[in-house]
């Protein structure tokens, strides 16, 4: 690939970066420190960027990074669920952006997002948020394109019955 | 075809991801199944309220971090050609062959997806123009969501009129537009939104005359060009795949 730098390529998507990663971690502090370690690995492996799609490269490494901290963790402490409600704990301290999320909807969709397995929640935000094709998230999670498409056929029927459960919707109706 | 067939192909529907055909087999059922409509209904809904969830921009602390990080590397990474051009020195024959592989390898890339490799550098120069836009302040000259402020802002800046037309009844609002310049031309850079989103559209003149919309991603972003009434599109956006050639076919047709 040309001389490019690394600052103009992977730069640009920081912000896409952080956002998968604070899904995936759902903790804002964690999700800093996985974008900064994956930079460090993105720099370190830029040459081994083939293709055209930076910013799916970058998704990949963020997930890679999250999921061997989470390997370690676990290593260490025995019991670290990827997928429960555990690590909420860490997360008491409110954003500014956080406290005035205030309308109810918005706030009772981001709870169901966030109660919802990991495996589901990051396709959804891949797909919803990040606007990914099914080809794109297939690269970046490495499942078929099948597969990408069956879990959020699940992850949206989930988050259907919950918020439907929870109260009614008029915005679903 | 039944519910039953429906439900197994809806969320492809919702995402656009369905081929032409099983599209519109969908939509064919739609129209005399209210349940269905009812789901497909929900879904959309759904995904609008996904995305009105805040959304988790990297913090400037962050940001300041990673570009530290990244002009130290450079730092190394500039003495690297240095050496490349020692070794070169060294084997001339060895330099030029491993030239001439990337060389072709970009190329092969390329000709995949674009009939001509000529373009290839303009496609970055125009990915590079969106980055531009992004990164800095200066997304607008005129911020407008009216396509008759838009137009006629251009008067004297360029000595051509861009077509501008707003696509904000099909999800795709004009928000503005600017003055930028691309392979060795002012041209004009107009301003689409698509949620969180921006798309630019990159227009000048062109002999050129090509019904076709060429399809090309560079560095995680697509870009879609084509050309139209004497002049040269470019749009570009981190949108999907789907909806971006969705935007590029209405603003082609429009």
């Amino acid at each position: 690939m040309p001389p490019r730098a690394f600052e103009e390529t992977v730069l640009p998507h920081l912000d896409a970066a952080f956002n998968y990663a604070r899904w995936l971690t759902r903790n804002h502090a964690e999700a800093e420190d996985v974008v900064q370690d994956a930079c460090v690995r993105a720099m370190r492996f830029f040459t081994s960027l083939r293709g055209d799609d930076a910013r799916g490269w970058l998704f990949a490494i963020v997930r890679n990074t999250w999921y061997s901290r989470v390997a370690r963790r676990a290593s260490m402490t025995e019991v670290t669920p990827v997928d429960g409600a555990q690590d909420q704990t860490a997360d008491n301290a409110l954003d500014p952006e956080e406290q005035l999320l205030q309308q109810r909807d918005v706030a009772r969709v981001r709870a169901a997002l966030e109660q919802l397995p990991v495996d589901f929640r990051e396709v959804i935000v891949l797909r919803e948020i990040e606007g990914l094709s099914y080809k794109e998230i297939a690269a970046v999670v490495r499942i078929p394109i099948g597969t990408v498409m069956s879990r959020l056929a699940r992850a949206r029927e989930r988050l259907l019955s919950v918020l439907k459960a929870t109260a009614p919707m008029e915005t679903l109706s | 075809m039944i519910c039953e067939d429906l439900m197994r192909d809806l969320d492809a529907y919702v995402d656009r991801e369905l081929d032409a055909g099983s599209a519109s087999a969908v939509r064919d059922h739609l129209t005399g199944c209210i349940d269905c409509r009812q789901r497909v209904a929900e879904r959309e809904a759904l995904g609008r309220l996904i995305r009105s969830t805040p959304y988790y921009s990297a913090p400037d602390r962050l940001r300041a971090r990673v570009s530290a990080q990244a002009m130290r590397s450079t730092t190394i990474r500039r003495m690297v050609p240095l050496a490349a051009a020692a070794m070169l020195l060294v084997s001339i024959g060895g330099g030029i062959a491993l030239m001439r592989l990337t060389a072709s390898r970009r190329a092969d890339s390329a000709a995949a997806t674009f009939a001509s490799v000529a373009m290839v550098p303009m496609v970055d120069e125009v990915v590079d123009g969106h980055v531009r836009s992004l990164m800095g302040d200066h997304l607008f000259d005129v911020r407008s969501t009216d396509q008759h402020t838009v137009k006629p802002w251009f008067l004297g800046k360029l000595d051509f009129s861009p077509p501008v037309v707003d696509l904000a009844s099909i999800g795709f609002p004009l928000v503005g537009g600017r003055l930028d310049y691309l392979g060795a031309r002012p041209v004009a850079a107009l301003v689409y939104q698509r949620q969180k989103h921006t798309i630019n559209v990159f227009v000048f003149p062109d002999r050129d005359s090509s019904g076709t919309i060429a399809v090309r991603s560079v560095r995680g972003f697509h870009v879609r060009h084509w050309t139209r009434g004497g002049m040269s599109f470019w749009a570009v956006s981190d949108l999907n795949d789907a909806e971006l050639t969705e935007f590029a076919r209405a603003l082609q047709a429009s």
